[in-house]
């Protein structure tokens, strides 16, 4: 384990019983943006689950803010203090539906901080207002989020996700089903917030064009194994097909 | 603002993988048995807690489950009053007794039929609909994400439904036993030809208080019967658009036949042991 990581998956191979991943190992520096680039089926997604604990693997180990979690599987309460510590921006956004915008982000303080209703009512305005929803005021507060467009859920589901200061970001295809101009004001956002606030974001994703600019690794997930990691400039000089292509994927430059 | 170390919940972790097998049964077993235990202690934490969103949704689920149900327990009701009034005196016509079906509206209007009948209208109307909602959140990764967050999803979504048929159940049923009665009297009187002091008479003879006791009990245990089972069979849903459907069947089965088991248990236990109440 280095002290610079903000999250490091050591040879991690899972889910139990029907393994998805194998052997797969990644480092996430504090404040670095990086990337796990892999088609459809590859086990990005998987791999985020198991990072966030929602499976359980037979071997390896993920360390988050410097502390080991076993990835075989760890107590209720070892996960809940460990999810303090990230942020997951899930694909399609998973907001609570039932819920107004106001209480979805409402919802981790509530749980986690000491802060009143009024407390976390007030920071849930602030983190809305950060991820560029206030110009809705509070009529989009009282809103249910089922009845939000897409680009605008990933925007609640962003302040949600760093609700609670995470050290790490976890987005899954965050602008999958955005259009361009959207997609592009979401990773203008995200890279502000990252100025602002320090955190380190990893995006499972199956092309570089958001926040390519600011990518700092590429891994590379091909059938559950990480073939290959570097920088964009690096991978392009890969020997592997695969890697090039999809690096060169429409959207990419 | 501080992060402050996470509280646990009894029942752990409460999603059983779904298999086929030997093995699904037992895990499923288990995997409710820890649903409700888990329900239950969030049942009980919800009460002396105000800081939760979970809290509000109580109000929500209530409106929905509860209010929601009104217009129909309040007919099926009264309707059911008029049927039972018509069919005993009916059967009790040949042998000059029709009066008795006056006390028979009263021996089991409270005590079994007013609480059967609203658990399984709210059955009919609700249970398909809290598996269907939990069904389509585990799909759109809604309680995944509610996890990830560090929040059971017993605690946010199971709880406050059973807290809100818990209230909702008993208080249909009392209103269920009013129109019931209500039923039975416009059967009587205006059908039948009794007078409405004879009707409150033999009535006032017939009707015991430990009835609508034992109607009310049992109304709680019936509502804990229809939460558990339905978010069960939502919340464990396989990860696929058709099983939301499927869910929603077999919740409405299973919760159908576990009101009607734990009914046939109850009466069971006060048929051989009388001295139990």
């Amino acid at each position: 384990m280095t002290d610079d990581l903000a999250l490091e998956v050591q040879h991690l191979t899972g889910p139990t019983g029907a393994p998805v991943l194998f052997d797969v190992s990644m480092s996430v520096p504090y404040g670095r943006t990086c990337v796990v680039l892999g088609p459809i089926h590859s086990g990005k997604t998987v791999l985020l689950r198991h990072i966030v604990g929602l499976e359980a693997g037979s071997s390896g180990t993920i360390v988050v803010d410097g502390e080991d979690f076993d990835a075989r599987g760890e107590s209720e309460v070892v996960l809940r203090r460990m999810r303090t510590r990230l942020g997951v921006v899930f694909q399609g956004s998973a907001l609570i539906n039932r819920l107004t915008v106001l209480e979805n982000v409402e919802l981790p303080l509530l749980e986690h901080t000491s802060a009143t209703a009024q407390e976390a009512r007030e920071v849930a305005r602030e983190l809305l207002s950060a991820v560029g929803l206030q110009a809705a005021g509070a009529a989009i507060e009282e809103t249910s989020c089922a009845h939000l467009d897409r680009a605008a859920q990933r925007r609640v589901a962003l302040a949600r996700a760093l609700a609670l200061r995470p050290a790490v970001l976890l987005l899954d295809e965050p602008t999958l089903g955005l259009d361009s101009h959207s997609a592009a004001e979401l990773d203008h956002t995200l890279e502000r917030l990252q100025d602002t606030s320090g955190f380190s974001v990893v995006i499972f994703s199956h092309e570089v064009r958001h926040a390519f600019g600011r990518v700092d690794r590429i891994f590379v997930m091909v059938k559950g194994t990480m073939i290959e990691s570097g920088t964009r400039e690096t991978l392009q000089k890969s020997q592997h097909d695969m890697v090039r292509r999809l690096l060169n994927r429409r959207g990419a430059a | 603002m501080t992060v402050v170390p996470a509280e646990g919940a009894p029942g752990g972790e409460v999603f059983v993988p779904l298999d086929t097998g030997a093995d699904t049964f037992q895990a499923r077993i288990i995997g409710r048995s820890r649903l409700a235990i888990t329900a239950i202690y969030w049942l009980a934490w919800l009460l002396f807690s105000r800081r939760t969103v979970a809290g509000t949704s109580i109000q929500r689920e209530l409106e929905a489950l509860g209010i929601g149900a009104l217009r129909l327990v309040m007919s099926s009701a009264l309707l059911l009053g008029l049927i039972a009034i018509f069919q005993v005196a009916y059967q009790l016509k040949g042998y000059g007794a029709e009066a008795l079906s006056i006390s028979a509206i009263a021996w089991f209007g409270a005590r079994e039929l007013a609480p059967v009948a609203v658990a399984l209208l709210v059955v009919a109307r609700s249970a398909a609909s809290i598996a269907g909602e939990l069904a389509s959140m585990r799909t759109n990764a809604e309680i995944d994400a509610l996890r990830a967050m560090g929040l059971d999803p017993v605690k946010y979504l199971v709880a406050p439904k059973l807290a809100a048929l818990v209230i909702a159940l008993p208080a249909l049923t009392i209103l269920a036993d009013g129109l019931f009665t209500l039923g039975g009297w416009i059967g009587s009187s205006v059908f039948l030809g009794f007078g409405t002091s004879f009707f409150a008479e033999q009535y006032r003879l017939a009707f015991q208080l430990r009835d609508l006791i034992i109607g009310l009990v049992k109304s709680i245990l019936f509502a804990f019967i229809i939460a558990l089972v339905a978010s069960d069979e939502g919340i464990n849903v396989e990860n696929r658009v058709a099983a939301i459907g499927e869910a929603a069947t077999r919740a409405v089965v299973l919760a159908v036949l576990g009101v009607l088991a734990a009914d046939t248990v109850v009466n069971a236990v006060f048929y051989f042991i009388p001295s139990f109440v």
